[in-house]
């Protein structure tokens, strides 16, 4: 007996499920295939939205910043508007600061606030960053070192961002933890392993989620008050924070809440992207002992590896834009104030651009994914992101070139972040 | 056709220089520079059409 088939219009991926369980793959390839701007109907709360599943759509959406803006929300449906006053959500974001950070904010004043921080960000910048992170890398590396198995999550992946990140915003490492949690409350919130705020009878569910994001952020911006304070008494020389303090825009300093959405943003973005590339990218290099085994033996495969990583990784699921006017894709019409979704894992396995684009393949040449989004939001940290990779999986194939996965990865509940919680790994320690 | 690039939005990211040098180069600001005044030769437009599509900041612009 065979399944039944799926058909476009049974699919509604608003549902982390899909996206916990690894089937979006299968979902996302039956509306590239049979319906690749779909519409997607609302649920309960949340909003109805297209869903873009086709490389060529998301550049056509991606070069239109002006038509399709950030402002009303890049991840999600977003929540129904009358559902809005009665979830009380509206009045907690006031709360929480009210202003934006680049990533929600369009142009024309978008690009002028990214450039008040994207010298940071070069590639020249990250190249001189590099000794410092590797640096970093082995000091991770040691601490599991003599052990023979860890948390690969928790104990490498997630450590290198957080400090790479940190250091750049001067965060203290005493609270390197704190940071690394709410990044976990904000953008894991619909999973309920971080709802820890929450009575357990009541986690799951989506005002939880709600709930525990909000928390998370309410609690970053009092952390980042504090930082500013200190700042202001004493700047720092190649401080984010200082920088930002220091800047302006038309003539005007930021606003204090600007700069918290700034610095909000750059802990929140850097943090868990990166960590599930890496371990999203040694999972997959586990699952192909051969390819693992080119890259151990010949390290100069490196930089395709890490784009092959980043491309079956994907590690955002997708990023949303809202219609400011009536738009024809492929015979429907988007809708002014339509949300749109693009899917980014299916972009980056779509048989128009990538033959054979299930098979993983690390010197897959060209490799033009988009896994850092592409145009006027393109990733910032994309740089970082490539160059803490290499290294990373650089020392930790020539240090523990027999490192192996030894359990299935428990995987985050969210249809936004292609996330590992956990996942066991065993080598032959150092000596 | 012509090419421009918009400084504001250019990152240095250099996907335009390793896939045209005939027409980019990174400049020491980390700022691509058009190499050719004017209208291109037909034979690199074809380039300048992938530099375009591939610059992750969409920063290219082609004049035609
Ligand atoms: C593998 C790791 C990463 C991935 C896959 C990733 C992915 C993305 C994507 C898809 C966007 C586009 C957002 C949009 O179009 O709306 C983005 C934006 C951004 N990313 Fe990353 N990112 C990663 C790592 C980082 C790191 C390490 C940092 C900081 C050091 C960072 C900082 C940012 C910022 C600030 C933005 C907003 C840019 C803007 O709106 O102008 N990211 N990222
Ligand atoms: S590819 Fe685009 S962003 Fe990168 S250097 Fe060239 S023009 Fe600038």
């Amino acid at each position: 007996m065979t399944a039944p088939a799926i058909e476009p219009s049974d699919i509604n991926l608003n549902n982390p499920g899909h996206f916990q369980r690894e089937e979006f793959h299968e979902l996302l390839r039956i509306l590239r295939h049979r319906d690749p701007v779909h519409w997607n109907p609302p649920g309960e709360v949340s909003n109805g939205f297209w869903s873009i599943t086709k490389y060529e759509d998301i550049l056509f959406i991606s070069r239109r910043p002006e038509t399709f803006i950030s402002s009303k929300g890049i991840a999600g449906p977003g929540i129904k508007p009358e559902k809005l006053a009665e979830l009380d959500f509206a009045a907690q974001q006031q709360n929480a600061g009210g202003n934006a950070s680049i990533i929600t904010m369009d142009p024309p004043r978008h690009v002028k606030m990214r450039r008040l921080v994207n010298k940071g960000f070069t590639p020249r910048a990250v190249n001189a960053m590099e000794p410092e992170i590797r640096r970093i890398t082995n000091e991770i590396l040691d601490r599991i070192a003599g052990k023979g198995e860890c948390d690969f999550v928790l104990e490498v992946a997630s450590q290198l961002p957080l400090a790479v990140i940190c250091g750049m915003m001067g965060v203290e490492q005493e609270d390197w933890p704190l940071m690394f949690e709410l990044t976990n409350k904000v953008l894991g919130s619909g999973d309920p392993e971080y709802q820890t705020d929450i009575p357990e009878e009541e986690r799951g569910t989506g005002q939880a989620a709600r709930l525990t994001a909000m928390k998370g952020l309410q609690t970053m911006l009092e952390y980042f008050r504090g930082v500013l304070e200190d700042r202001r008494q004493h700047p720092r020389e190649n401080d984010l924070p200082t920088i930002l303090l220091e800047a302006e825009v038309d003539g005007e300093k930021l606003t204090e809440g600007d700069i918290l959405q700034f610095c909000f943003l750059l802990i929140v973005a850097g943090n868990e992207t990166t960590r599930n590339a890496i371990s999203g990218g040694l999972q997959v290099l586990c699952q192909h002992p051969d390819q693992k085994r080119a890259l151990v033996e010949d390290p100069s495969l490196m930089d395709t590896a890490v784009e092959e990583i980043l491309r079956w990784t994907s590690p955002l699921h997708h990023m949303a834009r809202t219609a400011t006017q009536d738009v024809e894709l492929r015979g429907k019409t988007i809708r002014a104030g339509d949300r749109v979704l693009m899917w980014y894992p299916s972009a980056n396995r779509d048989e128009d651009v990538f033959p054979d684009p299930y098979r993983f393949d690390i010197r897959r040449t060209p490799n033009d994914h988009l896994a850092f989004g592409i145009g006027e939001h393109f990733c910032l940290g994309a740089g970082f992101a490539r160059k803490e990779l290499k290294v990373m999986f650089e020392e930790l194939l020539r240090r523990f070139p027999d490192i192996e996965v030894v359990g299935p990865p428990e995987r985050l509940r969210s249809t936004f972040i292609n996330g590992i919680k956990h996942m066991p790994v065993r080598f032959t320690p150092e000596r | 056709m012509k090419v421009r690039v918009k400084a504001d939005m250019c990152e240095g990211h250099g996907k335009c220089e390793k896939t045209a040098p005939e027409i980019f180069k990174l400049g020491d600001d980390d700022v691509s520079i058009v190499l050719i005044e004017g209208d291109l030769p037909k034979e690199l437009e074809e380039k300048a059409e992938r530099a375009y599509r591939l610059c992750p900041r969409q920063a290219i612009e082609l004049i035609p």
